[in-house]
């Protein structure tokens, strides 16, 4: 499943950040799930929590936060969500799914029908904070 | 905010041995053929090749190659398309077919990360990268997540070709990625030109690729683009550079 490869990406990456750090002050890391990936929010879980152990990490390290999709279109200032992008087929669902920035082979503004617009949240996994 | 994919990067590239990005100035001059040919006539020598076409408007190593286009497989991570015995294929078009795709800078970045990030290779010999013509965000990432990296400059004898490919030598030694080798492509009458600009930078000189009137009758078809005289200059080529150690 991609969702591991994207696990095991974010484990790599928190366990650096945990390198060092006093064990005796809890450190959890927030991952925001940007809506426009679809990451499978169960498997991704499973996962980390996986991958979490292998590291030594407590199985609750990770704390999970979707990120709603948020787009603007650079030609008309239009601003619209995933909800307004209906009649993506399943496959250009997954499309984007691997790869979010097919997104602009397959989206336009909704006003203008531009193809030149910005993701401007919720695009992919980012670890948005690491604190106690 | 962090981003986690470049320690992903790292690992999904930890079983590969060689990575060579296939480069070149001004579009036009076969780098996507040279790159292509290059994994067939290894992969065909028995090496295990990975082909990455980071040329993401405009890929075309599919095309070449006669890959057919499918959402790919999933193994923890996302599986390169098959193309013939020891080669395999990533590329941008699996997701978006034959529709335009058009990025701007960030948007280009962000693709060729989760590429990276998402692609298993596994064990491989050498990964080529099919870069899009210029010096841009595909370089200039490149240099920044992959460790390991080399380039191999493609450029036809034309002074302008060589010209302009001067200057990306330059920005290669500047952002301290080595150049495995200059190749001359298209020759029909020597690449004198070519090998001078090699020796003026320091670069190896990697070999001529004759101009081959069979390439558009072979495209789509792995097996016919194996058996062109370019596709054997290509692959001693990329033979010669792979017997010797990377430089540093």
């Amino acid at each position: 499943m991609h969702e591991w490869a994207l696990a095991d990406a974010v484990v790599a990456t928190a366990a650096r950040q945990a390198e060092g750090r006093d064990p005796s002050v809890p450190l959890r890391v927030t991952v925001l799930i940007g809506e426009l990936q679809a990451i499978d929010r169960d498997i991704f879980s499973f996962a980390l929590r996986t991958l979490a152990g292998e590291c030594s990490l407590p199985a609750d390290f990770f704390r999970l936060q979707t990120e709603p999709a948020a787009f603007r279109c650079r030609a008309c200032a239009r601003q619209w969500g995933l909800d307004g992008q209906a009649g993506l087929t399943d496959e250009e669902r997954e499309a984007i799914h691997f790869l979010p920035e097919s997104a602009h082979a397959f989206l336009r503004c909704p006003a203008c029908g531009s193809l030149d617009f910005a993701v401007e949240k919720g695009r992919g996994v980012r670890l948005a904070e690491a604190g106690q | 905010m962090s981003d986690p994919r470049p320690a992903g990067v790292l690992r999904r590239l930890a079983g590969v041995g060689r990575i060579i990005a296939f480069c070149a100035a001004k579009g036009g001059v076969g780098k996507s053929f040279c790159a292509a040919a290059a994994g067939v006539s290894l992969a065909r020598a028995g090496r295990a090749v990975g082909l990455l076409d980071l040329d993401l408007s405009s890929a075309a190593a599919h095309l070449f190659l006669g890959v057919p286009l499918r959402l790919p497989d999933e193994d923890r991570g996302i599986l390169p398309l098959p193309v013939v015995e020891g080669l395999s294929l990533m590329s941008a078009a699996a997701f978006t077919r034959e529709r335009g795709l058009a990025l701007r800078g960030a948007e280009v970045s962000d693709a060729i990360v989760e590429l990276l990030c998402a692609t298993q290779w596994g064990r491989k010999d050498a990964l080529l990268i099919d870069m899009p013509p210029g010096i841009g965000e595909e370089v200039l990432d490149l240099a920044r997540l992959v460790p390991g990296l080399e380039a191999v400059v493609v450029s036809t004898p034309s002074e302008v070709s060589v010209r302009v490919v001067a200057r990306l030598l330059a920005v290669l030694e500047d952002i301290r990625v080595p150049v495995a080798g200059v190749l001359a492509n298209m020759v029909r009458h020597g690449a004198a030109s070519v090998r001078a600009l090699a020796a003026s930078r320091g670069a190896a000189f990697a070999g001529e690729v004759p101009w081959d009137p069979g390439v558009e009758g072979a495209l789509g078809d792995a097996e016919a683009i194996a058996r062109l005289e370019s596709t054997r200059a290509v692959g001693e080529a990329l033979a010669a550079i792979l017997a010797e150690p990377r430089r540093a």
